[in-house]
């Protein structure tokens, strides 16, 4: 089954074409990275698909439903752009923050039960970070503000995982805990994850597709024989040179 | 001082102030979050034209003053991208409608003036009942909708990705600021009400604990504050209003200072 499906989609924001008959599909269990220069429509092409920007034309379907028909979006968890930028003053407790994912159309004005805050117990488990469950979320470092994010996302057991830019500014070790974390995800649990990253290393390595998003979408396999540097152009332009050494996948990095 | 409680407009004032501490340190703390306390101030300063407009037409004023403060609210927000120009914009209309009302008629200067600076010593009994009705209402929706109010102010888009509907909770929470502002002008008075809304959630905000513990903070030092508020005023003969505001402000200033003395001792250890 397709977790997403989308057909000649145009977008148009501030007048401006964004996104060009885009057709692509991805399938339940993909790890997709998205791709593509600052400005190109990744946040605006997820946006879309999460029904956050209406589109021009064109056709998306989420789990085999058209969108506008669309209503389970507790399958869908996303993480927005610079997540973990907010207001350190926040008043709000890792753990409180992560019962936050509990919520969803269907449990409006719902009171959390036992059966809830045992998924947020095994979630805070699941991400390594019940240890700092009662801390407020603008004490704890980027690493672990990475991790709550992703608890947030997880305790609503979703399907499809979307994420936008999840880790700029973060240290290298940091950054592939993170994607190690997300493979998990993918590889042991079964999660369909989108997720736009500049790393092209990390995407390249450990994903299986890859959107490269410029206006124009192309979607492409990532397989032993694929021509990386072809695909890493048609986002970035034809002067955009990336060297890629698959062997340096091995060991952390391994898929 | 024990003698006071046993006067029935000192109890009103006190059971009436109270209902008002609630939902104003309650909601005020999700405005002080979401950086939207100046429409507090907005709105309650275009109640003052509406105030005067229901005296001159001989409506109920507190009706025409939440019709008025509805729309206010509905253009502020509207104005998202202009939101402090429009607060500003309000503001001076709802003023200047006043002003001119009162110029016209010179009539009912000495009703206005209770309006701008409150007059909870004056809280009838019937007054009294339509307040813990409403504050009633405001704290079952504040209740249930605590999560999803949360989530809308952390992150709007996150939200309503979530299937939250934003537009639905936040229209009420709008409502709800509106008659907050309304039920305030008899406690503290247009002039003051931005700051019974603002100062409880920043003093709140200061010990820095989990969200539970915070709104229940903000709501204790808002009680505290008028409560002591309208003791001194009443044992000095003092506005009210301003006393109240000025209490917290001093408790404010207290736990502030103590806050960064906390920091500083942590920072040297």
């Amino acid at each position: 089954m397709k977790a997403i499906e989308v057909r000649n989609l145009n977008v148009i924001r501030d007048g401006k074409l964004v996104i060009r008959n885009a057709n692509f599909e991805i399938n339940k269990g993909d790890y997709v990275g998205i791709i593509g220069p600052n400005g190109g429509g990744k946040t605006t092409l997820i946006l879309t698909i999460l029904g956050q920007i209406p589109k021009l034309s064109g056709s998306i379907k989420l789990f085999g439903k058209d969108i506008e028909e669309f209503n389970e979006w507790e399958k869908i968890a996303f993480i927005p752009q610079d997540a973990v930028n907010f207001d350190n003053n926040f008043p709000i407790t890792v753990k409180e923050f992560v019962s936050l994912g509990r919520l969803g159309k269907n449990k409006i004005g719902r009171r959390l039960n036992k059966g809830d805050w045992e998924e947020v117990n095994k979630t805070l488990e699941f991400m390594g970070i019940s240890d700092i469950a009662n801390k407020r979320i603008g004490e704890i470092s980027i690493g672990q503000k990475q991790r709550m994010f992703l608890a947030m996302a997880l305790v609503r057991n979703p399907e499809l995982i979307i994420l936008d830019e999840p880790i700029s500014n973060v240290d290298p070790i940091t950054q592939e805990k993170f994607y190690k974390k997300l493979s998990d995800l993918n590889y042991k649990e079964g999660k369909t994850i989108l997720v736009v990253s500049h790393d092209l290393s990390a995407v390249f390595c450990r994903m299986n597709k890859v959107i490269c998003v410029n206006v124009d979408v192309n979607i492409a396999e990532i397989k032993e024989n694929t021509d990386i540097q072809g695909i890493v152009r048609k986002a970035y332009g034809e002067h955009f040179y990336f060297v890629f050494h698959r062997h340096e996948c091995k060991g952390e990095f391994e898929k | 001082m024990i003698e006071l409680l046993s006067y029935q407009f000192f109890q009103n004032a006190i059971i009436g102030g109270c209902l008002i501490g609630i939902i104003c340190s309650w909601i005020g703390l999700f405005l002080v979050l979401r950086r939207q306390v100046m429409i507090v101030d907005g709105a309650a300063h275009t109640a003052f034209g509406g105030l005067a407009l229901g005296l001159l037409l001989g409506i109920d004023p507190f009706i025409t003053a939440l019709i008025i403060v509805i729309i206010s609210i509905l253009i502020i927000n509207k104005m998202k991208t202009f939101t402090d120009s429009a607060i500003a914009l309000m503001l001076a209309i709802g003023f200047s409608i006043g002003l001119i009302i009162i110029s016209i008629t010179r009539g009912f200067s000495i009703d206005i003036f209770s309006y701008l600076f409150g007059s909870i010593l004056t809280i009838s009994r019937e007054e009294l009942i339509i307040i813990s009705i409403v504050t009633i209402f405001i704290t079952i929706f504040l209740l249930l909708f605590h999560r999803e109010l949360i989530a809308i102010t952390f992150n709007e888009r996150n939200a309503r990705v979530m299937g939250i509907p934003v537009d639905l909770i936040s229209n009420i929470f709008n409502f709800i600021i509106a008659i907050t502002i309304i039920l305030s002008i008899k406690i503290v008075g247009v002039i003051l009400i931005v700051a019974l809304i603002t100062i409880p959630a920043l003093i709140s905000l200061q010990i820095k604990t989990s969200f539970n513990n915070t709104v229940i903070i903000s709501i204790l030092i808002g009680l505290f504050g008028i409560i002591l508020g309208i003791f001194i005023s009443a044992i000095y003969k003092l506005s009210t209003s301003g006393i109240i505001v000025f209490t917290l402000v001093i408790i404010y200033a207290i736990v502030y200072i103590y806050s960064k003395i906390k920091i500083i001792k942590r920072e040297k250890l």
